[in-house]
């Protein structure tokens, strides 16, 4: 089974650890949520529905 | 050189260039960098929110001191869930195949939640090998039980995501190579065959998105016990 190949195991564990780590989380990290999560209560009422313009 | 069907598991070299090094790399192209918008467009704001609700989802049962784990673990389903995916493409290595891969990611992460456990609080972490109502009696036997089955965690998360991809990868060559030799010999039995495979590639889809979510499922699992 070639995945029991020793010669590429450490090079792809440290390649991929290197990449999640500099690449995927600094990614997922810019996506910030500007908006409060809304407190909704009986004064508050429900919101219009949108969609993107399409235009 | 006899090929077989594990051949397409071996980290592809081109020239000398792992290519495994590409199918690392490239595929976060797909996810831009999103600039704080009021509303952004389709693609970005898909993503945001699969990040939000996913977090939410996951973190939702645990307490205040493992939602520092949040970055981690959605850059891992992420990580995960575009590798397992973009693998089921023609023509692609799906480098969570690779076993060391898997085990890469899995061993560090569950000793990392074992080691906090064992930090913080060592007596309710050790209380997890013996489940509450067992018999005096059975008490050594269990507790050596519930040893083996800790230890055997990371074994179980990183093999399990290796093995469903990697079986996953040989039945879909298995019946296209069988209907594509069947094509001159029964085209009948060829049509049903690619059929097959039509259903089987849906499933394998499938077991691609769920494989990922189980990993992180788990190691939230393990986190939860033990923060």
């Amino acid at each position: 089974m070639p995945q029991l190949n020793p010669s590429p195991w450490f090079a792809i564990l440290v390649f991929s650890w290197l990449v999640f780590l500099t690449l995927v989380i600094p990614k997922i990290l810019q996506h910030i949520f500007l908006n409060d999560p809304l407190l909704r209560n009986l004064d508050n009422p429900l919101m219009e529905p949108w969609d993107w313009p399409w235009f | 050189m006899i090929l077989s069907f594990f051949d397409q598991f071996v980290s592809p070299t081109l020239l000398e260039v792992p290519l495994i090094a590409l199918a690392l790399s490239l595929p976060w192209i797909l996810y831009p960098k999103p600039i704080p918008r009021w509303l952004n467009n389709r693609l970005i704001t898909l993503q945001g929110w699969f990040i939000n609700r996913f977090t939410q989802q996951i973190f939702q049962p645990l307490s205040l001191q493992g939602h520092k784990w949040a970055a981690l673990l959605t850059s891992l389903m992420i990580f995960l869930i575009t590798s397992n995916l973009l693998g089921l493409l023609p023509y692609t290595f799906t480098p969570t195949t690779q076993l060391s891969l898997n085990m890469g990611f899995a061993v560090p992460l569950w000793l990392a939640t074992v080691i906090i456990g064992m930090r913080n609080q060592p007596t309710h972490a050790l209380g997890h090998l013996l489940p509450e109502g067992t018999p005096i009696l059975l008490i050594p036997a269990l507790i050596i039980i519930e040893t083996i089955s800790l230890f055997i965690r990371p074994l179980a998360l990183g093999v399990r995501l290796t093995a469903n991809l990697t079986a996953g990868h040989l039945l879909i060559q298995l019946i296209a190579t069988a209907a594509f030799v069947l094509l001159p010999l029964m085209p009948t039995v060829a049509t049903l065959t690619s059929a097959l495979l039509v259903l089987l590639t849906l499933l394998e889809i499938a077991v691609a998105m769920i494989q990922a979510y189980v990993f992180v499922l788990l190691l939230s699992l393990y986190l939860q016990e033990n923060v």
